[in-house]
């Protein structure tokens, strides 16, 4: 009782809202930051569609591994743009096409054994090794791979989301493979000769295969570019934020509660967990999981925050959520301050033992109880970071405004009431 | 049946007189008598199974735990969230086909889990809980089992350890959870409006899994409908299923609101009026005329949201938190 009877006149005292002229203040720091991030994820998207026109020209063991550590570069600055999706349904319409996960990668290339997916029946197509086949009982001509071959005709073929055929994953499974070690050590090992000329080539078509690489790189490239565009000063992102900086804070704080909880906490790390499934690593192909988990991570305090570090080292900054909610309860805002670190922290351990060799999908298997408890512990903080954004939306009277996970976010409506 | 520290926890508030409103019924009529129900029935599946793990000496036992699975499911927080228990109990949707690839894994390796209740609880989820037990008792090809078979074995090692999972979820809502949200002044529950906000959550996410899961996944799109992928429709329970979850929400809703709630009670008794005459799994998603009854029946649980905001949030001054179906 003692807390609340301390906090209470703390709450009177600031209730009145902040000035509309700092949540301005604060939403376009928010939107700055949305720009960096986008724009940086297309210059690192630049830069691996660089490495694999490299490694198409000229295969090499080489350039297969400059391309690989070009995709990892490249993950940095999109994952902290995560956050940004739930909340924003320009970004949530627009990211199925970017960061689609899970897939069945049998759609795109060959894979090991027969597991097609309960009903997908496009599963093991194989596009690459196939240029001509029936698709919900229409002729396909792909004869020819192109990015709007791969945009319109197979991504989400047949309305099953798991046929992915175009983003992150899909390149990621272009350059590493399959991961065929399950739960034990070793992530993709795709040869380098799955890209060699003539007699070379191993996996077969690979022609075809650097044909999709190709097109599936352009893709991300032609989509970040088009994002990166929605917050520039005139961009439709920032300027719908901006007509109501009030909805706009709700935003923010739904899309950290989203990623948080539903999203990451949920769907990402504990599913995983309970399945013992180590295709339910989100980066499964490459076992970069530790890393993508963390840049959400940081993306969400970042948004907090009003801080992000650009990939050349520049950092944007200005008036903050955290400054705004500490003008109304410095309790709730410290509180919130200290779960974001201790996410952070929590995901920082996953990192640190998945980069000594303890590996993400090494955490999953049945009976790993080290696993699990790292998983678990990190999957604790985000859900009490979640009670604390919950605490925030109170504290900033944003309550009436409503929650809306990514599903409910088609309507604008349902978040701008 | 009060445990002390609940009736200790109910003096302590009315000396207080600050009991959150709504939440000592919803726990009390509500919440804890379907948590008891549902630890009953699966400990009479449990036991059955013991005596008899073949498919047809445990479908009714089955029926009846997923029932008053049903009367719970909704309350997807706290004791829900622990070790992963509402995956566990019950894994759906299941796009992916786990359900089936993981205890085919079991089965192909005649895994060992099964006499182990320890290293049972080890297992995927998705190889545990009522679909896993459905594939096994209702799935054509899978149900034919005999006594020896290594699938009997699996049945009765799922039905014990979901009659684990129900009693520990009973003996945790009642001995800690009940007790923090009606107290609502601890590290879970700092103050009324967080235990009214966890329940009215509950509420709102219940009806939208009804109407964006229950009826959404069979229904698809109109050019591409999915009855396969209508819930629990080999055990024949896909409209049973909304049914009972309708009934149990409209019974939080009643327990969870300070007044009486007629817009509300309208809404629920248009969607149950719109539960008649559909088929039992939803094979009517393929036909114009059934789907459109689908659907319709679609609109009306989604139209139960708008009551229960105007009904149950404002005059609680509470709005929806977030939900673990957030995510994609």
């Amino acid at each position: 009782m003692t807390r609340i009877f301390t906090a209470l006149p703390a709450l009177l005292a600031f209730a009145a809202p902040a000035v509309a002229q700092d949540r301005a203040e604060v939403v376009a720091t928010y939107a700055d930051i949305a720009a960096a991030g986008y724009e940086d994820s297309l210059l690192k998207a630049r830069a691996l569609q660089d490495a694999t026109r490299a490694l198409i020209e000229t295969p090499s063991a080489e350039a297969l591994e400059a391309a690989k550590a070009a995709w990892l570069a490249a993950r940095v600055p999109y994952q902290q743009t995560e956050v940004f999706r739930f909340g924003n349904p320009i970004v949530d319409d627009w990211e199925g096409r970017v960061n689609a996960w899970p897939l069945d990668e049998g759609l795109i290339d060959y894979v090991d054994g027969d597991t097609p997916s309960a009903e997908n029946q496009l599963a093991g197509l194989n596009v690459i090794a196939n240029p001509r086949f029936t698709l919900s009982g229409e002729e396909i001509d792909a004869t020819e791979i192109t990015p709007a071959l791969i945009e319109q005709t197979l991504h989400e073929a047949d309305a099953v989301e798991a046929n992915v055929a175009t983003g992150y994953h899909a390149i990621e499974f272009l350059l590493w493979g399959q991961d065929l070690n399950g739960t034990a050590p070793g992530a993709g090992a795709r040869p380098w000769t799955d890209y060699a000329t003539g007699e070379d080539c191993t996996g077969g078509n690979c022609d075809r295969r650097a044909d999709y690489l190709a097109a599936a790189t352009e893709l991300l490239v032609s989509d970040l570019d088009w994002m990166a565009q929605q917050w520039t000063e005139a961009g439709a992102a920032r300027e719908t934020l901006m007509a109501d900086p009030e909805a706009a804070v709700a935003v923010m704080l739904t899309g950290m509660g989203s990623l948080s909880y539903g999203e990451q906490a949920g769907e990402r790390m504990k599913l995983g967990v309970m399945l013992n499934d180590p295709e339910e690593e989100h980066d499964c192909f490459s076992d970069n999981t530790h890393n993508s988990h963390y840049y959400d991570g940081l993306g969400m305090r970042n948004v907090y925050h009003g801080e992000y570090l650009r990939t050349d080292g520049r950092l944007v900054s200005g008036p903050s959520l955290a400054d705004l909610l500490a003008a109304a309860d410095a309790d709730v805002a410290a509180e919130l301050s200290a779960d974001i670190d201790t996410t952070m922290i929590e995901l920082g351990r996953i990192k640190t033992a998945a980069e000594a060799g303890f590996s993400y999908d090494m955490m999953l298997a049945r009976g790993n109880a080290e696993g699990e408890a790292l998983i678990m512990g990190a999957v604790d903080a985000l859900v009490d970071q979640t009670r604390s954004i919950e605490r925030a939306v109170a504290a900033l009277g944003l309550d009436q405004i409503g929650f809306a996970g990514s599903d409910s976010l088609d309507s604008p409506d349902a978040v701008f009431q | 049946m009060m445990t002390r520290r609940l009736a200790a926890a109910l003096a302590l508030i009315a000396a207080a007189g600050a009991a959150p409103a709504g939440v000592p019924d919803a726990v009390e009529d509500h919440v804890l008598p379907g948590m008891d129900r549902f630890a009953e029935a699966s400990a009479a599946l449990s036991e059955t199974a013991l005596a008899d793990c073949r498919a047809a000496a445990l479908r009714p036992a089955y029926h009846a735990a997923f029932d008053a699975w049903l009367g719970v499911g909704h309350l997807r927080f706290g004791p829900f969230e622990e070790d992963g228990r509402a995956l566990a109990i019950a894994f759906w949707p299941d796009t992916r086909g786990m359900v089936a690839r993981s205890t085919d894994a079991l089965i192909a390796d005649a895994d060992g889990a099964v006499d182990d209740p320890q290293a049972f609880a080890e297992v995927s989820v998705a190889a545990r809980g009522l679909f896993a037990l459905e594939r096994l008792l209702f799935e054509p090809g899978m149900a034919d089992y005999v006594e020896n078979d290594y699938r009997c074995a699996l049945a009765r090692a799922i039905s014990v350890d979901l009659a684990r999972m129900a009693d520990e979820l009973a003996q945790d809502w009642r001995a800690d959870h009940a007790p923090a949200m009606i107290e609502a002044d601890n590290a879970t529950y700092r103050a009324p409006r967080e235990a009214q906000q966890a329940l009215y959550t509950a509420l709102t996410t219940g009806l939208a899994f009804n109407a964006d899961q229950r009826l959404g996944q069979p229904l698809g799109s109109f050019d591409r409908p999915r009855p396969a992928r209508a819930e629990a429709r080999y055990a024949e329970r896909s409209l049973r299923n909304v049914k009972l979850s309708l009934v149990a929400l409209r019974d939080l809703a009643r327990a969870l609101a300070d007044t009486s709630i007629p817009q509300t009670e309208a809404a629920f008794e248009t969607a149950l009026d719109a539960t008649t005459a559909l088929d039992a799994v939803f094979a009517g998603v393929e036909d114009p005329q059934e789907r459109l009854r689908i659907e319709i029946l679609q609109q009306r649980i989604t139209a139960i949201s708008g009551p229960v905001a105007n009904e149950i949030g404002a005059p609680l001054g509470i709005s929806a938190g977030f939900n673990a179906t957030d995510g994609d």
